[in-house]
């Protein structure tokens, strides 16, 4: 990722925009943590927070006009929050808590003239920033209009702590100024720059044009002169003289500095926001009004109004995403941290863990309203990882070798039908359903062989999708290509997927071959007649990731269940909204707690039973303790009539078993070739306990690994002894992995009491 | 993980040369980087036993961190 893209993909996330009452705000008075220290009662807090922004809160947080209010989202639920009573109650009880500080004086001079709001708040902000700052006024008094508010609105001691307030920043004040021209022309010559506050009566004397500043830097035409503030159109507003008197300060400002007094100042002033917030959902809970209006909020009620603040912000994609809120990311700060882990070149790449995290579903571009594609920022990650080597060995090794063996002779295998020398069809059911549901493959073959003329192939291996998603590029080709190359030898027939996966693969890498999924298939010829008992209670569909962008594969599954007689009850998080189940992306393999999360979260999604057409949406969610069936369970009922949710998750090693099984059953049956390729480890019987079988998959270790470290010990002696149990313990190291088992000799085979694995090498590993 | 001791008390005893094991200084290596470690050994032909919790504690730690650098 360069920097450019970078940009690219943190402008696109929104999290981290003004909500609408800020962005309306002239002077973007933090609204939200406002809101949030009075629902808790920490008015203090709150007074924090507007001290931090608001000039003279004494005076604006009582008479806002609250330009913010008619930006509230809270309007498209019930009422928009009283914000501007809630500023009134906070400044009335609470007194000023910080004084923002004061920059160490930088010379330049500054004459404010008039004593209105807006001057008093050009003068104030320019002396915080270090500018000599003087008002000069022909009143008695400062406020301009501000004089007239009833006291009850606007106590006068209000405004006699500006007054305090204005000379702690060494603001000084004359009064009772005399506003001649000649005055002015004095005064024009020995400040650098001048202000003009349009409250105040007597500027009409100066023969100055103040009435049509410009509207971005208040400037009037005349070199250091600039005007603002006062009634427009017979109304005054309070915050549109804080603005003017605020936007002064910063172009006199620029103007000392001799910068651009234009540039970059697009955010000043109210302004547009592209803030996203769903309000679907939230309840109505109508407007607090004070009891007594008179005297304003009481702190209950400031408490109780301010709790309706539902505190906008987007996280449309965090709300649902069990890895983004694992890692506390929205996409602007997860694209950061893999940009800086890209980045590193010597040091530890702390986001590596993150990066192969993500199930890389893309369930969070479907709802981000910029449509941030997460998946690919971190695919493309992985891969850069891959080309630099510094991809962790461990993420996805364990995957990485099961894709191995499935294509490898013990699975891979290409056939026409039985007595046929081309095929119209390929049967393509992916390396996962083989592992673990090989009766409803072997079925579901002979049911198409029957049903569909001109002949219907068979193909078992691995589409791929591992090495894809761990950013195996040139594996993944290789695949691809190899897969290509046997379609063409079949003579291009039409390809039948039964995983989604295997699907999506296949159409995003190879969009010329002709494709259609099982279900698909399945809706257009006659069903099986022997068929499982269909569940009458109401059943969940649980689509998988895979299938987000494919609704005809979705529409057909849900044809097909309508046709069988299921009462399905659809789910929220369904369809393109689907949830992964813990195995897109190897999230399972590069961070198992997490993947367990996920599955459980996708389980949770509906009270019913699951009703799955993805094995590892199957399995994984059977794992994580939901009852759920595969659809082909029920289309090819297994001969034990054990109930189909309650199947258990094979496991890494009985799916091994079961594909290499399903290859030798269906060559012996159906084609007659005769293969043992048994290698001699593979003769070890093992005794494993369900408890110990649970610790194997967890560990990822294998039957098979196991079986050759036995093998090898047996062989050769090399094995510890514990004398008073009787248990050997012997290691060996396959590949990469070093296993080590503690097993102990049975009547017929071998008990297996604990097997652990590590990656670093010892001297003299056997291999 | 370098010059660390990993020595203790173990019932397991060399089952090909019939020895019980000794603390013994030995070179672990993972991605280029080579930690010497004490560890239990074979005082014969050099057997050495990694036990389960050194193998899914230290060890794993300092897996994953040299993974990650």
């Amino acid at each position: 990722m360069d920097q450019q893209q970078l940009r690219n993909f943190e402008a696109r996330c929104i999290q981290e925009e003004q909500p609408f009452c800020t962005a309306a705000c002239p002077i973007h008075i933090d609204v939200r943590p406002f809101m949030a220290c009075i629902a808790k009662g920490d008015m203090r807090g709150a007074r924090r927070v507007l001290d931090r922004t608001m000039p003279f809160a004494d005076i604006v947080g009582r008479i806002c006009d609250q330009s913010c209010r008619t930006a509230c989202k809270r309007r498209e639920i019930d009422s928009p929050l009283a914000i501007g009573s809630l500023e009134r109650y906070c400044v009335s009880t609470v007194p000023a808590v910080i004084k923002p500080p004061k920059l160490p004086g930088k010379g330049g001079s500054v004459a404010v003239i008039g004593s209105g709001l807006s001057a008093m708040t050009a003068a104030l902000d320019l002396a915080r920033k270090g500018r000599n700052s003087l008002i000069l006024t022909c009143d008695e008094a400062i406020g301009g209009t501000l004089r007239t508010y009833a006291e009850e609105l606007l106590p006068a001691q209000a405004l006699a702590t500006a007054v305090e307030t204005l000379d702690f920043y060494g603001v000084s004040i004359q009064f009772g100024c005399s506003l001649t021209n000649e005055f002015f022309q004095t005064i024009r010559q020995d400040h650098d720059a001048v202000f003009l506050d349009r409250d105040c009566a007597d500027l009409h004397g100066l023969a100055v044009d103040c009435a049509h500043p410009d509207p971005f830097t208040l400037g009037i035409g005349r070199e250091g002169c600039f005007a603002g503030g006062g009634c427009l159109e017979n109304s005054y507003s309070v915050i549109k003289q804080v603005e003017d008197g605020r936007r002064a300060a910063l172009t006199i400002e620029r103007y000392l500095q001799q910068v651009s007094l234009t540039a970059q100042r697009e955010r000043e002033g109210a302004c547009p926001t592209r803030m996203y917030t769903v309000t679907t959902g939230i309840q109505s809970q109508q407007e607090v009004l004070p009891a007594d209006q008179q005297a304003g909020f009481t702190a209950a009620e400031a408490v109780q109004e301010a709790a309706r603040c539902i505190q906008c912000q987007c996280m449309e994609c965090v709300k649902e995403c069990t890895f983004l809120q694992e890692f506390h990311d929205y996409p602007k700060q997860l694209v950061r941290k893999i940009y800086n882990n890209e980045a590193i070149v010597q040091g530890t790449r702390s986001a590596n863990r993150m990066i192969n995290s993500c199930s890389l579903c893309g369930q969070c571009q479907v709802v981000c309203p910029n449509d941030i594609p997460v998946a690919d920022v971190c695919l493309a990650s992985r891969r850069s990882m891959v080309e630099k080597s510094t991809m962790p060995p461990s993420a996805h090794d364990f995957p990485l070798q099961d894709m191995e063996f499935s294509q490898s002779d013990f699975f891979a295998m290409t056939r026409h039908q039985p007595g046929s020398d081309s095929s119209r069809f390929l049967f393509y059911p992916g390396c996962q359903l083989a592992g673990s549901a090989p009766q409803a493959v072997e079925q579901t073959y002979l049911h198409l062989t029957q049903q569909l003329s001109g002949g219907v192939g068979l193909m078992f291996g691995c589409c791929g999708i591992p090495a894809h998603w761990a950013g195996r590029q040139e594996l993944f080709a290789k695949t691809m290509q190899d897969f290509l190359f046997e379609i063409e030898e079949m003579g291009n027939p039409i390809i039948i997927t039964a995983c989604s996966s295997c699907y999506s693969i296949f159409k995003e890498f190879a969009p010329n071959l002709s494709l259609r999924s099982l279900w698909q298939i399945l809706e257009d010829i006659d069903l099986p007649e022997q068929r499982g008992l269909i569940p009458q209670q109401p059943m969940a569909i649980y689509d998988p990731c895979t299938a987000r962008h494919e609704p005809e594969i979705r529409d057909s599954v849900r044809r097909l269940t309508k046709k069988l007689g299921f009462s399905i009850e659809e789910h929220p998080l369904s369809g393109k909204l689907a949830d992964c189940c813990g195995y897109g992306g190897l999230m399972q393999f590069a961070n198992p707690e997490l993947g367990g999360k996920t599955a459980r979260k996708k389980g949770q999604r509906s009270v019913h039973d699951g009703l799955a057409y993805c094995s590892m949406c199957r399995d994984n969610l059977a794992s994580s303790g939901k009852r759920i069936a595969h659809l082909l369970d029920y289309l090819f009922p297994a001969a034990d009539p054990e109930d189909p949710a309650l199947r258990r998750n094979p496991g890494f090693s009985r799916r091994h078993e079961n594909r290499a099984r399903l290859k030798q059953r269906l060559l012996t049956t159906l084609w007659h070739e005769e293969s043992d390729m048994t290698p001699e480890y593979k003769k070890i019987e093992l005794f494993i306990t369900p408890l110990i079988m649970e610790l194997l998959n967890s560990r990822h270790i294998l039957e098979d690994d196991i079986q050759k470290v036995i093998f090898q010990a047996e062989q050769t002696g090399r094995r510890l002894v514990d004398p008073e149990s009787g248990h050997f313990l012997a290691s060996y190291k396959p590949v990469r992995v070093t296993y080590w088992v503690e097993y102990e000799p049975g009547m017929q085979g071998f008990i297996i009491h604990n097997a652990y694995s590590h990656r670093m090498s010892l001297p003299g590993d056997v291999k | 993980m370098s010059n660390f001791s990993f020595i203790a008390e173990t019932d397991w005893r060399c089952a090909c040369c019939n020895k019980n094991l000794q603390a013994s200084k030995v070179n672990v290596e993972y991605m280029g980087s080579v930690f010497n470690v004490e560890l239990m050994v074979c005082p014969d032909c050099g057997f050495v036993l990694i036990p389960e919790d050194l193998a899914l504690g230290k060890m794993l730690q300092v897996e994953q961190l040299l993974e990650d650098k």
